[in-house]
């Protein structure tokens, strides 16, 4: 960044007359702007809409005990200039806190303006609202992400149940509560018109682990939450790990020293290498091809295990800390780490190109869950669900951390927006991947790997964005007093999830599978269920324990 | 253009089988795998480090009235090793072992006991024992080894007394 410490950044300038205040924070990498209550949607709109920001994801926080009121942020990116903006409304009132919507402006920041009026009571004006995360039977007046709930409060059991409606069009073919092939709770009812799928609604947050809630608790502190953010995805936990030290390291001005910078890169790597082999391996299996199942996954168990010897664990590493990581590459591991990755990039090759060359395989995949460069741009997708329809996006290379400003790598980049790009893209990426490994093995600076020396200082600011393997994870974190005072995660599904409407539409509904794995879902999130009586087809939403037969839980 | 089916079987000839007849063979595990966690009873001085690093609370301290007990519970266990990390003495060892199935809920269970140290003045227990030898050893050479097996709080009530016997005399 090469601006003037003093001057608000070019590309901001049309915002200066609207905003009160704005500062850096991040070390210089992103910029906050105060807003009013009433300039915020003008503000969203000029970022989104002439400024062209992406939107990357929004927070309520309780701020009550600092000066007595909410605050809202809303976190945009400038890919072009790597910059993170964010924009801090206060919300004086106590009680009744509410902020303006911007979602019609910017559409893409619906979900966590549900979410910050689920979890904090922040109610979005000028928007149709409904619950999003929390279940249907928690009481209407707690708030879980207040600071003045306890972290372990449990709402009591309800005794009640109240109808819901049926979808708009009487065909449903539910797709749930558990995936087919990924195994995770989601729950799509998909609307068909004979053979053509003509809508599609997506119920989702079924296993909300409360993580954010459970991180400001005085169970956790700063290095243990560490842990815990790893547990937030079982495919990329890495990540999140990572996101999330990054975050209180810069929030908190840690020095890390550039080793431990290389290896958490290196991991970061590897972990992709396997993410997208397991892929490729289910989208085999979703379109009945086993044999390509099965030599995908004999390719990924040689990641595997060279994750675990480089790390202790196959997944799960375990190897971040705030300053540094905690085990070394020593120069031994190196043949072996080289070794591995001729034979994955190798294996990966055959594998790769023996699937895409079934005649039934590349038919099912070609033209289907086409995706438009327009819609992916409008819903902000992220990862290679962009970078197959046609957006060169990749935080990578945006917006460099860690070690991969110093590395050399190509950004796949397909425009056809079909299932076969997204496979494409995935595939080129494990190549990519194991580039990017070679060089930094080889670049990688001798020295220390973790710095135990910090402090960090209360009420300091970070935005940390990482190149999952299913795309952009956004971590947003307010430092407090020996742990986080708020950390927010955008996970990339997060993201994608709204793309898969203009994906299924329009498309045979025995392509809904393959459509639905091609985001590389990972779905986590509050158990809700439906219960159908058989004999009526009444359904109502469990808030109490059934009476009827339960058919079909989603 | 080669067949599909002839890409596959070629493939599958050169690889041939991979599958591991676990557990009649051994498991695939590297010499870095992290296991469930080992504490050695007598070199642990029940200070506690392990229990304040431990994200999942998989070691807890639990105290009664003259023994403290450190258990290490491997149900909850995430297997990360920062007790081993943090450990002031190396007590934990970190082992290879992952086949932790049972149906005895107790098998799952470490506990290492410590008797705790009587206060001579009030007859109350207080610190594990050999974290109060260790204690004792650091400052041998040192003064005050008569308040040292007191217990804080008549420690304060004594040194109160002292010091105003002092200001009296």
């Amino acid at each position: 960044m090469n601006q003037h410490k003093d001057l608000l950044p070019q590309r901001l300038r049309p915002l200066e007359s609207l905003i009160q205040e704005w500062r850096w924070i991040d070390k210089g990498r992103a910029v906050m702007l105060d807003v009013k209550r009433d300039k915020l949607v003008e503000v969203a709109r000029i970022l989104y809409k002439e400024i062209g920001a992406f939107f990357k994801t929004c927070a309520g926080v309780d701020e009550r005990p600092l000066w007595g009121g909410f605050a809202v942020y809303h976190i945009f990116g400038i890919d072009e200039e790597g910059l993170d903006v964010v924009i801090y409304v206060k919300i004086p009132e106590k009680d009744h806190p509410w902020v303006p919507s911007i979602v019609r402006e910017v559409p893409a920041a619906d979900w966590c303006e549900l979410e910050f009026r689920d979890m904090l009571g922040i109610d979005p004006r000028g928007r149709l609202t409904q619950r999003l995360v929390l279940p249907d039977d928690w009481p209407e007046d707690v708030k879980p992400l207040r600071k003045d709930v306890p972290y372990g409060y449990r709402p009591p059991r309800a005794e009640e149940s109240r109808p819901v409606e049926a979808g708009m069009y009487p065909s449903g073919v539910p797709v749930g509560p558990y995936h087919p092939a990924l195994h995770e709770p989601e729950y799509f009812e998909l609307y068909v018109e004979g053979e053509e799928v003509v809508d599609v609604r997506y119920r989702g947050f079924h296993v909300h682990r409360g993580i954010e809630k459970l991180a400001e608790s005085p169970r956790f502190d700063y290095n243990k939450v560490t842990f815990l953010a790893e547990r937030i995805c079982g495919i990329c936990g890495f990540v999140h790990s990572c996101a999330y030290v990054m975050a209180v390291e810069r929030a908190g001005k840690v020095e890390v020293p550039e080793r431990a910078e290389y290896i958490r890169a290196l991991l970061l790597e590897v972990e992709r290498l396997h993410s997208h082999l397991l892929w490729l391996g289910v989208a085999a299996h979703l379109l009945g091809y086993d044999a390509g199942f099965m030599h995908a996954w004999r390719v990924r168990e040689k990641t595997m295990i060279l994750a675990e010897y480089l790390t202790g664990s196959r997944k799960t590493y375990g190897m971040n800390l705030v300053g540094g990581v905690r085990k070394d590459i020593t120069p031994e591991k190196v043949p072996k780490i080289l070794r591995v990755l001729e034979e994955v990039a190798e294996g990966t090759k055959k594998v790769a190109d023996m699937i895409v060359s079934v005649p039934q395989v590349r038919k099912r995949l070609e033209g289907t869950g086409v995706l438009r460069r327009g819609d992916a741009a409008a819903l902000s997708v992220v990862g290679p669900v962009a970078r197959a329809s046609g957006l060169n996006r990749d935080i990578r290379k945006d917006y460099p951390y860690l070690a991969y400003k110093d590395v050399s790598f190509m950004v796949p980049v397909y425009s056809e927006g079909d299932n076969l790009s997204r496979t494409l893209v995935r595939v080129e990426e494990v190549f990519e991947s194991v580039e990017i490994i070679k060089q930094l093995l080889d670049r990688m600076p001798p020295g220390d790997i973790l710095n135990e020396e910090w402090d960090i200082e209360p009420g300091k600011y970070a935005v940390t964005s990482v190149e999952a393997p299913r795309g952009e994870d956004t971590h947003f974190l307010i430092t407090g007093v020996g742990r986080p005072y708020r950390w927010r995660v955008r996970a990339p599904t997060y993201a994608n999830i709204p793309a898969l409407r203009p994906m299924l539409r329009g498309q045979e509904l025995a392509d809904a599978p393959i459509t639905i794995a091609s985001i590389d879902p990972c779905f986590s999130c509050t158990d809700r269920m439906l219960v159908i009586d058989v004999r009526t087809g009444k359904r109502s939403v469990l808030v109490t324990r059934p009476k009827v037969r339960v058919v079909s839980l989603g | 253009m080669v067949k599909p089916i002839l890409k596959l079987i070629t493939v599958a000839k050169e690889v041939g089988v991979v599958t591991r007849k676990y557990p009649y063979e051994s498991p695939l595990l590297t010499e870095e795998f992290r296991g469930k966690i080992e504490i050695d009873a007598s070199i642990c001085w029940g200070c506690g480090a392990c229990v304040k690093a431990c994200p999942s609370n998989a070691l807890t301290i639990r105290e009664s009235m003259d023994v403290m007990e450190l258990v290490y519970f491997a149900g909850r266990c995430i297997f990360c090793g920062r007790c081993a990390d943090v450990c002031p003495t190396g007590a934990i060892r970190v082992t290879k072992e992952f086949e932790l199935a049972t149906d005895e809920l107790e098998d799952l269970e470490q506990v290492v006991i410590h008797r705790k140290v009587k206060c001579p003045i009030c007859g109350k227990h207080f610190v594990p024992q050999p974290l109060e030898k260790y204690v004792c050893e650091k400052c041998a050479k040192g003064e005050i080894p008569t308040y040292m097996m007191v217990c804080p709080e008549c420690r304060r009530k004594v040194g109160v007394k002292k010091m105003i016997r002092c200001k009296g005399g």
